[in-house]
């Protein structure tokens, strides 16, 4: 509620208000933005009187602008209307263009006023009927001015344009002067905008650069269907049409081509006149030249650099060895001093020795004990030390007779001791070495150990498969391993070999392995013939004991136990007397033993055949 | 016209599209809407999002986060100093500026801080485009209000380098005022709003005073110190010591088991800000145990209470430094990922028992609507370029104002127009008065903030007819640029009108001089 007036006052300003403060605010929300384009277009007034404005600017916008009267427009033929310049019938001729759509409408108006037949037929003048009044050529203007697509083909092909392109020699002469002009008029037909200026020699490489790459890749928007020859509309029918269209599609498309090619050659031109171009590419030319100089130096030094540091290592490698050289030859020489002064000494200390000895008579009372003496004085003077020799003869020479007595024997003891001991570590050695060479040649391929037992059944087997045995070896291997009781599993090459090596032994050690052989045969198949053998062993002892004759078969009692094995069948009653009577010197028991023994030998043949027979086959 | 909005932050990145009149907020290509901004190298590719924040546990050395940290400093900032100290990624001089070392490949790589935002940028240039299916490259970048301008060259750089066309960078809080259209509705009145952005690892608060539809910030506090991986590094300690109870294996000292235990940790807190409790599930935490823990609501709220006491202790000053009481605060905006934090909403409301607390929006999300709003705003205003970095404009230094009589017949002064309002400035006030006096008077009076008010004019209309009715008399008060003010008044019925100028100080001075 507001207040009631006192009398006397009156409506007064009484102080000035406080001026506006600045203040930093967001750039943030439609109000900021506002005020932002509000302050731009250095307006100050309320909101509501600034967008009012806003709008009444784009009516009052329009700039006074000038008609230009066309002298010969009340002469023009309204059937020739495509041939006729719009602009200049709008009365803009010095716009052309660059009219704006505002512009054109405004002169229409202003020339229709003017020009319409009853605005003319009222002043009285004499019109003519119909469409061959030279309004015709107004309405027509307007219309292609007015729409965009129209006026942008009749822009195309306007005929104050001046298609030209500066030669060679023109642009050679005067580049700047010649060209500047060409592509800004050109620069008209670009759909984007901001074209790069030609610019001047100062120009840099990149706004050179620029321009070309823009001028190459010109895009324009000139197109020629402002020259068709027919025009679709008159078309009666749809064939006519599509007829008519391609006849125009292909005169655009060579117009147009005709217009790229005129832009491409007014680049090429003024690309080769180019003064700037060349100055670049100089300037490109002698920067890689003085780079490619610089390189070469840098390689060069390099080089350089690296061909001193192998001269100076090579340097430094060869004095090392000279040094080291010096320095080994000194220490042998060295060496072969420190030897021979020991050598000088230990001949010294032996004279010493043995004239010592020799004074003492070598502590011998005979002559035979002295020579004995002499020979081990000679000994110890070869093997003793140096400093054993000197400490010897130390004692020696302080020693009363005794003590250099004790003293040598003690030495000569040791000596003594030593030798042996070097002998038993010789013998011992050799040994080794024989028997690792008995190991590893007598176990043939694989080193195995051939026991007495092994031999003998390798002999026998060896003689049980006689040569021309189907797979021989194979067999005999296979024998042994059915029959050894060593365990050892043995292949034919073990056999082969260890047969081999049999043979190749002096009948003498064949002779001892049977030897061997038969003893042990012995030792352990008769434990009360030993005596008796070892007492007699050349009587004919007839077996009729209990134990029977234990002697090997002989090749005549074989054949006699296998004939009589013939003549009485399994049937026969009392066989083996039968049989032990026909082999002489052989029991009942002997024979069945044999028998059996051969039953099983004969057993073992057949087995380790067919298994050998049985593996080849696989 | 579609344009797009970048929220670009310490931990995520944002984006929302303007679209059709309308802002929202995209999904990437993992389908989040808010993408972590971590970049991980490998030998053969890099990697943005979501993918290269889970590999870190493996490649942490060649995973750069918080990359915003260092963007446009110097190498022996500070603040890049401490980037150093805590990332894992090797950062390096090369020529006083900071770079990371990559060592992905066989060689190992320098990499500006650029490089890497211009990553995320086409990361979420990519997301933008995939979902308006058109190439739109316009952009609005948020900044926060902190910023230097050499790091918001850098940032604008990184932008245009991803293939953007930047259409202005605006401040963080500005943003999330434009997101919940404050002050864009109707320009009257001056409020102010208080926007509180609790990040990944920032928190800052904001107070600003809207007028006019424009946004000015009366001041503003920035603690790097506390977001909400300080609450999940909170949460993963206890999970930690739950281990180790259990497990009776400390796995502090082992940086992979850590990582892995974050990763959960932040999956749990997210699940809290909406449920009561949470599962923390790791498989293979340490010696190939699996690691379960149930977290509740109020377990969490217990370990974080030092934080959450810490994250709210600067409003206080904040408001103190600005001159301002709680009262005087007319909005609250939340933003920020941490701002979901249910306590933290009911701490903010108690401090502001009758204020209107904005966070209907996602919190995280606000920011990049407010940015795409500004976008679809610029381009829409074709070829309008802001050139200089901030912007002042000239505003009213004092509340204009009137004496009137309430119904007890005391007198109080009306504001006609309050101070701040941006020059030039027109208000339109309906007065009236008895209709049984035949005289009116309008006292006009200025008045400073804290000041007596004083004088400026008087308006006297007389011989007015008494009638039943009461008198209307239309005021016009219109304040130019440089602060003089205009009154025209005019008496409804009668049509009698008295005019009134009084022009501001420093044009009296000039105009006595001359």
């Amino acid at each position: 509620m507001l207040l009631e007036a006192l009398d006397g006052e009156e409506t007064v300003v009484l102080r000035a208000g406080a001026a506006s403060v600045q203040v930093q605010v967001e750039p943030v929300g439609r109000w900021f933005e506002a005020y932002v384009r509000r302050r731009n277009r250095n307006a100050s007034a309320s909101f509501q009187e600034l967008e009012e404005e806003e709008e009444s600017s784009e009516e009052s916008d329009d700039e006074e602008f000038q008609l230009q009267e066309y002298p010969v427009l009340r002469t023009l033929d309204p059937k020739d209307w495509k041939n006729q310049d719009h602009y200049a019938v709008l009365g803009l001729p010095h716009l052309r263009y660059k009219a704006t759509q505002k512009q054109i409408k405004a002169a229409h108006k202003a020339i229709v006023l003017k020009h319409h037949p009853d605005k003319r037929k009222a002043a009285g003048e004499q019109i003519v009927e119909g469409d061959n009044d030279y309004f015709t050529c107004i309405t027509k203007a307007i219309e292609t001015l007015s729409d965009p697509v129209k006026r942008r083909a009749f822009d195309s092909v306007d005929p104050t344009f001046d298609n030209g392109v500066p030669s060679k020699s023109e642009g050679k002469e005067n580049f700047f002067d010649g060209f500047a002009p060409v592509f800004e008029r050109n620069a008209r037909w670009s759909s984007k905008k901001h074209v790069p200026k030609l610019g001047t020699m100062e120009s840099s490489f990149e706004e050179v650069d620029n321009f070309y790459s823009f001028w190459y890749n010109f895009d324009s928007w000139r197109e020629f269907s402002y020259l068709d020859e027919e025009e679709k509309e008159k078309a009666e029918c749809r064939d006519e049409r599509r007829w008519i269209e391609k006849q125009n599609r292909a005169s655009r498309a060579q117009r147009k081509k005709e217009e790229m090619n005129r832009i491409r050659t007014l680049v090429d031109t003024a690309y080769s006149c180019d003064p700037r171009i060349k100055k670049f590419k100089e300037e490109e030319k002698a920067k890689k030249e003085s780079e490619k100089k610089a390189k070469a130096e840098a390689k060069r030094r390099e080089q350089e650099e690296r061909e001193r540091a192998r001269q100076a290592e090579l340097e430094a490698a060869r004095l090392a060895k000279e040094k080291e050289d010096e320095e080994a030859k000194q220490v042998a020489q060295q060496a072969k001093k420190e030897k021979e002064i020991q050598k000088k000494a230990i001949k010294k200390e032996r004279q010493k020795l043995r004239t010592t000895c020799k004074n003492w008579n070598y502590f011998a009372d005979n002559e035979a004990e002295s020579v004995k003496m002499m020979e081990e004085v000679e000994k110890l003077c070869d093997r003793l030390e140096l400093t054993s020799l000197q400490s010897l003869n130390e004692v020696l020479a302080s020693g009363s007779k005794e003590d250099s007595k004790a003293a040598v024997e003690q030495q000569v003891r040791e000596v003594n001791a030593q030798l042996q001991r070097e002998k038993d570590a010789e013998v011992q050695a050799r040994q080794a070495a024989r028997s690792a060479e008995q190991a590893s040649g007598g176990g043939g391929g694989g080193g195995k150990g051939w026991n007495e037992e092994d031999l003998q059944l390798l002999i026998k087997a060896v003689n049980l498969f006689p040569a021309g045995t189907n797979a021989r070896w194979e067999v005999i291997a296979n024998y042994m391993n059915l029959h050894s009781t060593s365990g050892m599993k043995r292949t034919a090459k073990d056999v082969i070999n260890k047969a081999k090596n049999l043979q190749r032994l002096d009948p003498l050690q064949k002779d001892e392995i049977n030897r061997k052989a038969f003893e042990k045969f012995k030792k352990e198949h008769s434990s009360v013939a030993p005596s008796i053998d070892n007492a007699v062993p050349s009587e004919r002892f007839d077996a009729s004991g209990s134990d029977g004759n234990a002697a090997p078969w002989t090749t005549e009692e074989q054949k006699l136990l296998e004939q009589a094995l013939k003549t009485y069948p399994v049937s026969t009653p009392e066989r083996w007397e039968k049989i032990a009577a026909a082999v002489p010197g052989r029991s009942k028991k002997d024979c069945m033993k044999r028998y059996k023994e051969l039953v099983e030998m004969v057993k073992a043949k057949k087995a380790a055949q067919e298994q050998v027979a049985a593996k080849s086959k696989k | 016209m579609a344009a797009i909005g970048v929220h670009f932050g310490y931990t995520c990145a944002c984006v929302a599209i303007f679209k059709d009149g309308r802002a929202d907020v995209v999904a990437n290509d993992a389908g989040d809407r808010v993408t972590p901004a971590v970049v991980g190298y490998r030998d053969t590719e890099q990697i943005v999002g979501i993918a290269a924040k889970q590999g870190r546990v493996r490649n942490a050395a060649n995973t750069v986060v918080r990359v915003k940290q260092i963007l446009g400093r110097r190498f022996n900032d500070p603040e890049t100093q401490t980037h150093k100290g805590e990332t894992k990624c090797q950062v390096v001089s090369r020529g006083e500026k900071p770079y990371y070392e990559i060592t992905a490949g066989d060689h190992p790589e320098y990499v500006a801080p650029e490089d890497v935002a211009k990553l995320i940028f086409h990361k979420m240039k990519e997301t933008a485009q995939s979902a308006l299916g058109s190439d739109v490259s316009d952009v609005v970048i948020t900044v926060p209000f902190e910023f230097a301008p050499n790091q918001k060259r850098a940032l604008r750089e990184a932008a245009e380098a991803a293939g953007f066309h930047v259409l202005r960078l605006i401040h963080e809080p500005a943003a999330a005022l434009l997101a919940y259209n404050i002050g864009q509705d109707h320009t009257s009145g001056k409020s102010h709003v208080l926007v509180y952005k609790l990040g990944g690892t920032s928190l800052s608060v904001t107070v600003l005073q809207v007028n006019g539809g424009m946004f000015r910030v009366l001041s503003t506090h920035t603690d790097h110190g506390i977001g909400g991986e300080s609450f999940t590094q909170a949460l993963a300690q206890h999970l930690a010591s739950e281990f180790k109870r259990t497990f009776k294996h400390d796995v502090s000292s082992n940086a992979r088991a850590m990582l892995k235990l974050m990763n959960g940790a932040d999956m749990a807190k997210h699940s809290l800000s909406s449920l009561g409790s949470a599962n923390c599930f790791v498989d293979s935490l340490h010696d190939g145990i699996d690691f379960e823990c149930n977290v509740s609501r109020a377990r969490f709220e217990l370990l974080c209470s030092s934080l959450l006491n810490k994250s709210i202790q600067p409003i206080q000053l904040l408001l103190e430094k600005a001159g301002l009481s709680a009262s005087s605060i007319n909005k609250v905006v939340l933003c920020g990922g941490s701002a979901r934090i249910p306590r933290l909403q009911q701490i903010m409301r108690e401090m502001f028992p009758d204020v209107e607390l904005l966070s209907s929006a996602p919190p995280d999300e606000v920011i990049a609507v407010g940015a795409a709003l500004e976008a679809g705003l610029l381009v829409g205003s074709d070829s309008f370029v802001l050139e200089e970095e901030s912007v002042t404009v000239d505003v009213s230094a004092a509340d204009i104002l009137i004496k009137e009589v309430d119904e007890s017949g005391a007198e109080v002064l009306t504001v006609l127009l309050p101070s701040g309002m941006p020059l030039p400035a027109r208000r339109h006030h309906v007065l009236s008065g008895g209709g049984k006096q035949s005289s009116l008077c309008l006292d006009i009076y200025q008045r400073f903030v804290m000041e007596q008010p004083e004088q400026l004019s008087k308006i006297v209309f007389r011989d007015l007819q008494p009638s039943e009715a009461d008198h209307n008399i239309d005021v016009v008060v219109t304040m130019k640029r440089d602060g003089s003010i205009h009154v025209s008044c005019v008496e409804q019925t009668t049509g009698k009108s008295e005019v009134v100028t009084i022009t501001a100080a420093a044009a009296a001075a000039a105009a006595a001089a001359s």
